[in-house]
């Protein structure tokens, strides 16, 4: 992948290999880590550290400094406290699946891993919560409601995997938060260890918990204030029936025409996603689940809810995606279809590698309005850096993901890869757009946050920041960009030591 | 070092980490470095930047089960499979990782609770050539038992190693129900002693290549020259559904496409097996059964809907395990080399089972029946539930 | 890197206000909406420059649902434009304005069907302790660019920012909407049978159920309604008493807790309205403490809205 044939070699001399194991050997941070969790459970071989330089996004592996894994509440505020004591700095990670570099240690960093934290604590129908640790991964926290008729409303297109951790630090959405809203909307309460060592809970069950929302602040802040170690997620009822809609398009534009219409007509459906023609080629070949591939561009749309009322919506969606030109309408004739079609879309990114080996996907969001007139330009973009761009979005809340796809062992590839990027990010920026939908800002796009914020903004968000974590030890150098206190600190230069130890 | 991995291969990977929940080792351990993800970052590091292949590295490989749980859970289809085979195979040529065969020797006869458990296993690579003779283990193998004969040329069915030894029941309900089918049976037997699928497994590909290679040349004279081989052990079959890729040849690739699973020939002919069973007065069995689905038959071969499709009318209920299929710790001889994940991989399992509530469980493998036999889950060939329901006593 | 965009803010009615708050050095400030909920988090420092936030709907865009909005307009007036386009919001309508609804947070009853207040808030504007205007947030429903400044100033009483100007979300407004009431129904088992229910009150006697959406949708709600209670339909549910409890839903089937005076509680939210103050909650000391470090960050003069404690009950009622 691009990061990784990014990276320079690294060789290693006999005597460094003796001298950087004794080192390590020697760190009392490591004795005193181990000590408070167990041998087994601090891990500083090089297989870990490296491994944990790395979350699924295209940027350069960073270094992890020692690897913890702990189990409790506890031993997180033990890891904090010999954190602090010491002036190390933390990285929390979750399944590693963010795509912004939320997680890539900056300054070889105690690593904290939570995917041992992992259990289903209560479900608790009465007040339709349930209490997890951080590591639950999504997909199987619904999957355990599923019987009681209930299930947890995000399902980013990494939901078989992403923990519960990592959807509260990045705000995660997925298609059907259209209806449904992001993670925010969600959680309830999260207990949180502070950099301090301090555990503390935000929010809470009841109807307005009193203060300050520090429970919303929490939300999103992609692991720089603090460790999740229980969170109280909102279950939501299952819907008694569901609609899934296929309709294709001469043209992308015609697709994204269509979204707007039916968003203007009142209409809130449960999903509209739109995918390509190059992205609904490479799904249909991989998951053959009847997406037709002669189409300029395919909507995926999706009502809920009572049978009696998703009839109505689905017959107008019908009519008024007739009305903007569909070639073809289609609605998903069992349950085996409907799932077909989902994991067609979100295996989507997956299948890009039929159409290159790497890729680099894109995150922003766009007024819905603004839709057709910015994919244009991005495709205009790609061609004109000799790329390939494909789109699969969330075109209901107009969150675009140019993809380009590419080969990192080309020469020069990378920069105009970067470049294109760059471009796409200006463009939806222009026509009124966010820099982030859902992946966050992480490494990726803190250069570009004073394109969008002012620097009394990021000042206002550094102090929130800085309310949290006084010191900027919990996943330094991210969010906030260069230039503001916290992503400033001079240990967060990158280290080029052996991380083979 | 060159792990001798293929450049696009190792490349397809994009690190989007779905493989991570269906992979048995991170499942039970939340470690990175026993995931697929993480397992071929580190082939990365070791083939690109010289990485220095630690203990820490060898454990990353030598703890991987090789279930391939991974594969149809990969959307950029990375052949992964392929890469550890390989990686291992380079290691153990380099003398970086200790063979199989030598770690089966050593680890049993120092541990009197290994030796007993793992003393199956033993018996199965003993008779299999991954043991030395001179290593002088005690023979474990069942006393012979009534040769299997053969009833006709239609299909041949492979025995193999393990079953044949072990299993044979498995053979005669299985060549039964071909014949209720109306197919002539040839048992396989001494022509092709074994299918060479631990020995690739270890890193031993010479080895399983010679088998391949004269199990192809007995199994494609005169007769049998065009005759399925009906394989009812879900590794044999998907060993030897690889020979093209084993032996790298046209002639090895067509011998593959003659290999088929027993239930995924079977379930092209069910109304046969209907017709027989409404003719013989039959009986369906009855009991509530699980479908466990063995990593080579679902992930590998991907044709493990044929056992549901052949089991249905022959019991009274079937029922799905909870877990998309994950790993149950068996490993060939995995269950045996890392006991505590096996364990823990099990206990997952087990305890799905459990939720599901069934009275017996029905899986194609010998290595996850006794595996999960170990582990006091009941468990039944798929073609012995139809036998006796088309057999009854 | 230059940035291309004017990311300033040019609004003279945001301008004006501005130098109204004014810098560091400029005295105590507070903000005044329709004083509907003045006693909230307690009294006012009486040194307070008491000012009003600018007013008017700035920008509306129906298609996009959302709307850009001054704090100082009320919230009828927003809503009423917003009808007009079969919309609303999900920020109570009790008579005073959009800044104020933010600044104390409180939900409206209809949870259920609506969402919170702090659900309602895409982007926010707010004059800081030194006079600039910040803005947080972003103008599309879905954002996750940087902290998220909007949630931490919903129900933060203006302690931490004298708010503005905001970007909401709007919703379509349903084809029908119905009230029915029963006095024989178990309230507790209405979110069972119903799917979305707009709201469920109780008041010990009787239950108000209000339903939204299609016709045929509503029409079948009801019908499932009515297989565990007899219904009629109403025209709302009776006057909220004054003060407000904050429980979980599981709570709130001890109806005595209430007393003896009128009450009505929010079924499946936990909200209960009721004529006696509910008992003092104090924050967890580590809460309290993390509060207290995010004051002094945003406002360490302690000059906006002195005298405002988030998480102090209401001390004086008042509705």
């Amino acid at each position: 992948m691009a990061g990784f044939l990014g990276s320079v070699r690294r060789r290693i001399t006999p005597q460094g290999l003796r001298d950087a194991q004794q080192d390590a050997a020697a760190d009392p941070v490591v004795r005193l880590l181990s000590d408070a969790l167990s041998a087994d459970r601090v891990r500083i071989d090089g297989a870990h550290r490296s491994l944990h330089g790395h979350d699924a996004s295209v940027f350069d592996g960073g270094v992890s400094g020692p690897v913890c894994y702990p189990t409790s509440t506890e031993e997180v505020q033990a890891i904090m406290r010999i954190a602090k004591e010491h002036k190390r700095n933390i990285v929390p990670r979750g399944a590693g699946t963010g795509l912004a570099g939320g997680a890539i240690p900056l300054g070889a960093p105690i690593v904290v891993a939570v995917t041992k934290m992992n259990r289903i604590l209560e479900v608790d129908v009465e007040n339709r919560v349930a209490w997890v640790e951080p590591g639950v991964i999504n997909l199987d926290l619904t999957k355990h409601l599923q019987p009681l008729g209930f299930h947890f409303a995000p399902d980013p297109s990494s939901q078989q995997v992403c923990t519960i951790g990592g959807n509260v630090a990045n705000n995660s959405g997925g298609p059907h938060c259209l209806a449904y809203g992001v993670t925010n909307s969600h959680v309830l309460a999260i207990e949180v260890v502070l950099p301090s060592g301090d555990a503390v809970m935000l929010g809470g069950v009841d109807a307005e918990p009193a203060g300050l929302d520090l429970r919303g602040a929490f939300i999103g802040s992609e692991g720089t204030l603090g460790i999740a170690t229980r969170v109280c997620v909102r279950l939501t009822p299952n819907p008694p029936a569901v609609k899934t809609l296929l309709l294709s398009f001469a043209s992308i534009g015609d697709a994204a025409s269509t979204v707007s219409s039916i968003i203007a007509d009142g209409i809130v459906p449960a999903a509209l996603e739109v995918m390509d023609q190059r992205i609904t080629q490479a799904v249909e070949n991989y998951v053959q689940a009847g997406y037709p591939t002669d189409a300029g561009a395919v909507l995926l749309a999706e009502v809920d809810g009572l049978a009696e009322s998703i009839e109505v919506d689905a017959e107008r969606i019908a009519q008024i995606g007739r009305e903007q030109g569909a070639l073809e309408v289609r609605v998903a004739a069992d349950e085996a279809e409907r799932a077909a079609l989902w994991k067609g879309r979100k295996t989507a990114f997956g299948a890009v590698a039929q159409i290159a080996p790497d890729y680099y996907l894109h995150d922003t969001v766009v007024p819905r309005s603004a839709l057709a007139d910015v994919l244009e330009k991005v495709y205009e973009i790609a061609e004109r850096h000799d790329l390939t761009v494909v789109n699969v979005f969330h075109a209901g809340d107009g969150n675009l993901h140019p993809l380009l796809a590419f080969d990192a062992r080309k020469e020069g590839v990378l920069d105009r890869v970067h470049a294109a990027g760059a471009e796409i990010l200006r463009v939806c920026l222009d026509a009124g757009g966010v820099l982030s939908g859902e992946h966050g800002i992480g490494l990726e796009k803190q250069k570009f946050m004073d394109e969008f914020f002012t620097d009394d903004d990021l000042e206002h968000q550094n102090r929130l920041r800085q309310s949290f974590d006084p010191g900027c030890r919990t996943n330094p150098g991210k969010v906030i960009p260069t230039g503001h206190s916290c992503a400033d600190i001079a240990a967060l230069k990158r280290v080029s030591n052996e991380v083979w130890v | 070092m060159d792990l001798k991995l293929d450049d696009d291969d190792l490349n397809s990977c994009v690190q989007c980490g779905l493989c991570l929940p269906h992979c048995p080792t991170f499942r039970v351990t939340g470690d990175e470095t026993m995931s697929p993800r993480g397992r071929i970052q580190l082939m990365r590091e070791v083939q690109y930047n010289d990485a220095p292949v630690t203990s820490e590295v060898v454990d990353a490989f030598s703890t991987c089960v090789q279930c391939r749980g991974c594969e149809p859970a990969c959307p950029s289809s990375v052949p992964y499979g392929h890469l550890m085979e390989q990686t291992r195979e380079t290691l153990v040529d380099a003398g970086k990782m200790t063979p199989r065969w030598q770690q089966l020797a050593l680890k049993p006869l120092a541990n009197p609770r290994l030796l007993q458990t793992g003393s199956a296993a033993l018996a199965v690579v003993a008779k299999t050539g991954l043991v030395p003779k001179r290593l002088g283990l005690p023979d474990k193998i069942p006393v012979r038992q009534e040769p299997l004969t053969a009833s006709g040329t239609d299909v041949l069915m492979f025995t193999g190693c393990v079953m044949d030894a072990w299993q044979r029941d498995v053979h005669r309900a299985t060549q039964r129900v071909l014949e209720a089918a109306g197919f002539g049976v040839t048992p396989t037997s001494d022509m092709a002693p074994c299918c060479g699928a631990l020995q690739t497994h270890a890193g031993m590909t010479g080895d399983a290549r010679s088998l391949a290679e004269s199990m192809m040349r007995s199994l494609s004279q005169g007769q049998f020259a065009a005759a399925p081989i009906l394989v009812n052990s879900a590794g044999c079959g998907a060993a030897m559904k690889d020979y093209g890729h084993l032996l790298g040849t046209d002639e090895a690739a067509a011998f593959a496409q003659r290999v088929y699973d027993v239930s995924e020939f079977l379930a092209d002919h069910v109304d046969k097996l209907e017709e027989a069973f409404a003719t013989s007065g039959g009986k369906a069995v009855d009991l509530r059964v699980a479908v466990q689905d063995p990593c080579h038959l679902r992930h590998v071969q991907r044709v493990h809907e044929a056992t549901r499709v052949v089991l249905k009318p022959f019991v009274r209920e079937l029922v799905e395990l909870d877990d998309d299929g994950l790993c149950c710790g068996a490993g060939g001889a995995y269950s045996v080399l890392q006991p505590e994940l096996a364990g823990q991989i099990r206990d997952r399992k087990v305890s799905v089972i459990e939720a599901a509530a069934p009275d017996v469980v029905a899986s194609a493998n010998p290595g996850c029946s006794m595996h999960l036999a170990q582990a006091e889950v009941s468990t039944i060939h798929p073609m012995e539930l139809v036998d006796s329901a088309l057999n009854p006593r | 890197m230059t940035a291309t965009r004017a990311l300033e803010v040019n609004d003279p009615a945001l301008l004006s206000f501005a130098e109204e708050v004014g810098e560091r050095d400029s005295g105590l400030v507070a903000v005044a909406g329709g004083r509907t909920r003045w006693g909230v988090g307690g009294a006012l420092d009486p040194a307070a420059r008491v000012l009003t936030a600018p007013t008017g709907i700035v920008d509306y865009v129906p298609d996009e649902m959302t709307v850009r909005v001054r704090a100082g307009t009320t919230v009828a007036e927003l809503h009423a434009a917003l009808a007009e386009q079969g919309q609303r919001t999900g920020l109570p309508e009790r008579g005073g304005t959009v800044g104020g609804a933010v600044a104390v947070g409180e939900n409206s009853m209809f949870v259920l069907g609506r969402g919170r207040v702090r659900e309602a808030v895409l982007q926010v504007r707010y004059v800081s302790d030194q006079g600039r205007i910040i803005t947080g947030g972003g103008p599309t429903v879905k954002n996750v660019t940087g902290f998220d400044i909007p949630r931490l100033m919903v129900g933060a009483l203006g302690t931490l920012g004298c708010l503005a100007e905001f970007i909401l979300r709007t919703n379509p407004i349903p084809a029908l909407t119905r009230w029915l009431v029963s006095d024989n129904v178990d309230p507790f088992a209405i979110l069972d049978t119903v799917l979305q229910p707009g709201a469920i009150l109780w008041d010990g006697r009787q239950t108000w159920v209000q339903l939204e959406g299609h016709p045929p949708g509503v029409e079948a709600e009801q019908r499932r309604l009515e297989a565990i209670g007899s219904f009629t339909e109403t025209k709302g549910p009776p006057e909220t008493p004054t003060h407000r409890w904050s429980l979980k839903p599981s709570e709130l089937a001890d109806a005595a807790q209430f007393g003896d005076q009128p009450w009505l509680a929010s079924i499946g939210v936990g909200t209960v309205w009721a004529s006696q103050p509910q008992p003092h909650r104090p924050l967890d000391p580590g809460v309290q403490a993390l509060t207290d470090r995010v004051s002094e960050q945003f406002d360490p003069a302690n000059r906006l809205n002195p005298g405002r404690r988030p998480g102090v009950s209401n001390p004086t009622g008042g509705s």
